[in-house]
């Protein structure tokens, strides 16, 4: 009788802790994205240099789009990596799409200039490429394979190794439904 | 896929035209006239908020004279007061459907409530979708298509959040039907125990005599307990037979008929079972005491009951007691600052973080430390950085701010190590690039090293006052890696007397009483302008006589390696304890007021001032 009731009484807490204990592991503010291994919504960006890169022209591509902002530690972190990385890999059939958000021109095009980012960027002024792609911080990337499929998502800062793995798994259309996770995202 | 492809492609098509549909446009004809469209939109709902549309439109159809004659009237009169009518309309749409989105970038908040620029801009695209005619449910869709579900603030009816919103309802009606069940199975058994003092047996007996109205009986062996008890029922069956006469002649209700003969019948039944009990002893005198032994041992059995039960619940409620004590305890024990953006706000066994007491303890330690270190006490400061450190080795913070006290003590090296090690945890702390930068720079002369930490730093910081200061001590290393303004070169300075300071110091006369016979004097020099930060030289003179002729050279430089160079201001205090980094009462402190050359000669000063 007695071992009844003990048994019972865990049998209601236990879930209760369970649960208390779930909440407080999780991060109330991570998205988990549900884009990933969808179509990528097509966009039409402004690059700073006037002309317009959409989405559709990349066809046949494997695309790098990049979410940042000047003044977002972790993208100033990983704005030499990707240049880097982006000098490398120039010549195959891979794109790297830059998308300042939440920024003012002035302080997006020193921030080019300061890193000498030479791949095409623009600028987001809306925010809807943004929320097209579910973006909640910055940095946040994206790798998009040739038919235009959202294959890898990265939340944070990224080094030049992983970009280059995931643009070659992009290219071959292999899906990365796990979500990376780099060093701290800036939220404004 | 297919179908939120189409909903991207949808919402993509740039809204060019602001008009929202639930307003009537003019005919193509007037809009091809020369009124332009803007002008017309104006009228169109000026027009609907007046209710004359219909004639209006008319007239619109009519002619474009009418029409612009119409349209001065309108705009002079009406379109101020009706774009502030009809605006809050959609501002007020799309305020309630932000009002059930969740802002992306915050924590609980909606993005009507947000002042984040996120927000605003997904208020933003609300109200283009809501003026390109899309309906709230289609917008909200949109979102949840990007962000999935987490981004509505009261979660759909299907799937698993149907589960949170049957759940509260499932635990009420589980509550509800717990206590229906307790509460039933508590009457039960009160019931249960009842009819235990009423014996159907003696209850028939009761009813059956008072009937038949039962002779008084008179035995041989009356006692007067028994004859009390006989009265007792006798009394108790007349009453019976009243209430009965009572009830039929209808002065009673049946309810208070049915209590009142309850009432009398429980009575008698328990006289009975007393007169029983007193026949039954007096017919078995032999051993009278059995029955008696029993029932003190059925007591007993009794009170044990109760008295079990009694503990139980006690200890139920101790245990809920504990429970909710050691919740609330540990919860709030476990709770720490986030240390990252993924951290979690509890540690320890909740999470498997660490443990709470020892975070809580090492960012205690660690605010302890940096407010000493701002106020420039540096003994303290070792001490809280160094108790933070035995807590959590991985305290980059810690270790960087040590790294800033050990260059200020000239121990560069330590310092260098105390960076690397913060640098090792924390590869971006600005702190640390900063401090190791400094240190390689000033201290070591490794230009090339110091040139790589600097720009690493520069890279990670946003423009700013602090980023341009960086930059200015980058610029004065040139890219060869070697000092572009080599700074003067201090190996020569300590033997040549032009970098010296000399002087005398003396004691004012109104102060001499309360000079302490083994205070230590410290005369310091920091760099001109800097109104705190460490001292660039400092020499201990102990048990001083004064009056005091003084010299301070490159030898008493702080940190080794710095230039003891350009203006500086001098001040002196004999400090009671010999600690260079405490102040206290009883100090006597002097200054030079002005600031002077290095190779300065008679800076003279007085000591004038007690510290309080």
């Amino acid at each position: 009788m007695a071992w009844r009731r003990l048994f019972i009484t865990l049998l209601i807490i236990a879930p209760i802790l369970w649960l208390l204990a779930f909440g407080f592991q999780r991060d109330a503010r991570y998205i988990n994205s549900p884009l990933i291994a969808k179509e990528a919504a097509p966009f039409t960006l402004t690059m700073f240099d006037g002309r317009k890169v959409t989405l559709e022209e990349l066809r046949g591509k494997a695309v790098f789009l990049n979410f940042w902002a000047s003044w977002c530690v972790p993208c100033r972190a990983e704005a030499k990596d990707l240049e880097a990385a982006w000098q490398q890999i120039k010549e195959k059939n891979m794109v790297f799409v830059g998308v300042a958000l939440q920024d003012t021109e002035k302080d997006s095009r020193a921030f080019l200039q300061e890193f000498q980012v030479t791949y095409p960027n623009g600028r987001d002024d809306s925010g809807k490429i943004a929320v097209n792609y579910g973006v909640w911080g910055v940095p946040e990337s994206f790798f998009i394979d040739p038919e235009g499929r959202i294959t890898y998502k990265h939340v944070g800062g990224i080094g030049a190794p992983m970009v280059k793995t995931k643009l070659a798994e992009a290219l071959r259309g292999i899906v990365t439904a796990k979500e990376g996770r780099g060093e701290s995202q800036s939220v404004r | 896929m297919l179908k939120s492809f189409s909903l991207i492609r949808r919402h993509i098509t740039p809204f060019k035209r602001r008009t929202p549909r639930a307003l009537p446009l003019p005919s193509e004809t007037v809009l091809s006239s020369r009124t332009n469209v803007r002008d017309l939109r104006k009228i169109s709902r000026c027009g609907s908020k007046q209710g004359f549309l219909p004639e209006f439109t008319l007239s619109l159809a009519e002619g474009v004279e009418m029409t612009e004659r119409l349209l001065i009237v309108c705009l002079l009169f009406f379109a101020t007061p009706i774009f502030a009518a009809t605006a809050p309309d959609l501002d007020d749409r799309t305020r309630a459907i932000a009002a059930e989105l969740r802002c992306v970038v915050c924590q609980n908040l909606s993005v009507a409530d947000s002042p984040s620029e996120m927000a605003q801009q997904m208020k933003g695209i609300i109200r283009e979708q809501l003026q390109a005619g899309k309906t709230p449910a289609e917008i909200k869709n949109y979102f949840v298509s990007k962000y999935g579900e987490w981004v509505l603030l009261a979660p759909s009816t299907k799937g698993f959040g149907l589960v949170v919103w049957l759940l509260p309802f499932v635990a009420l009606l589980a509550g509800l039907g717990l206590g229906i069940w307790l509460l039933r199975r508590w009457v039960a058994k009160r019931k249960k125990r009842e009819p235990n003092s009423v014996e159907p047996a003696l209850l028939a007996r009761v009813r059956q005599e008072a009937t038949i109205g039962k002779a008084v009986e008179h035995g041989a062996e009356d006692s007067s307990q028994k004859s009390e008890l006989i009265q007792e029922r006798t009394r108790l069956y007349a009453d019976l037979k009243e209430l009965e006469f009572d009830f039929q002649a209808g002065k009673l209700s049946a309810t208070d008929y049915g209590d009142l003969r309850q009432e009398i019948e429980s009575k008698a039944v328990s006289v009975l079972q007393r007169l029983d009990a007193l026949s039954e002893s007096v017919q078995s005198k032999t051993a009278p005491k059995k029955p008696q032994k029993k029932t003190r041992a059925e007591k007993a059995g009794e009170t044990k009951v109760a008295g079990l039960r009694g503990w139980r619940l006690a200890a139920g409620g101790a245990f809920l007691l504990l429970f909710g004590l050691a919740l609330g305890v540990a919860l709030t024990k476990s709770l720490r600052p986030r240390a990252s953006e993924g951290d979690t706000m509890t540690g320890d066994f909740l999470t498997g973080t660490g443990s709470p007491a020892t975070n809580s303890e090492v960012a205690s330690s660690l605010q302890e430390g940096k407010a000493a270190f701002a106020k420039q006490d540096w003994a303290k400061a070792i001490d809280a950085f160094k108790k933070a450190l035995a807590s959590d080795p991985n305290q980059a913070e810690a270790h960087a701010y040590m790294g800033f006290i050990l260059v200020q003590a000239g121990h560069a090296d330590g310092a260098l190590m105390a960076f690397d090690k913060a640098l090792a945890v924390a590869p971006n702390l600005p702190m640390a690039l900063w401090g190791k930068g400094m240190t390689l720079y000033q201290a070591k002369q490794d230009y090339a090293g110091a040139r790589e930490a600097f720009e690493k730093l520069l890279r990670l910081m946003p423009p700013g006052q602090e980023r341009s200061e960086v930059e200015k001590v980058l610029a004065e290393i040139s890219p060869g890696g070697q000092p572009g303004k080599p700074p003067p070169q201090t190996a020569s300075a300590a033997a040549n007397p032009s970098n010296q300071i000399s002087g005398k110091i003396t004691l004012d006369p109104k102060l001499t009483a309360n000079v302490d016979k083994q205070a230590t004097l410290f005369i310091i020099a920091r760099p001109a302008g800097a109104a705190g930060g460490p001292p660039l030289a400092v020499k201990k003179i102990e048990q001083p006589v004064f009056p005091l002729s003084y010299s301070l050279g490159s030898e008493n430089l702080m940190m080794q390696g710095r230039p003891f160079a350009g203006k500086v201001t001098i001040s002196v205090r004999l400090d009671k304890d010999g600690n260079p980094v405490t102040r206290q009462a009883g100090d006597l402190t002097g200054e030079y007021k002005n600031p002077v050359d290095v190779g300065s000669k008679n800076v003279d000063i007085e000591l004038d001032q007690m510290a309080k």
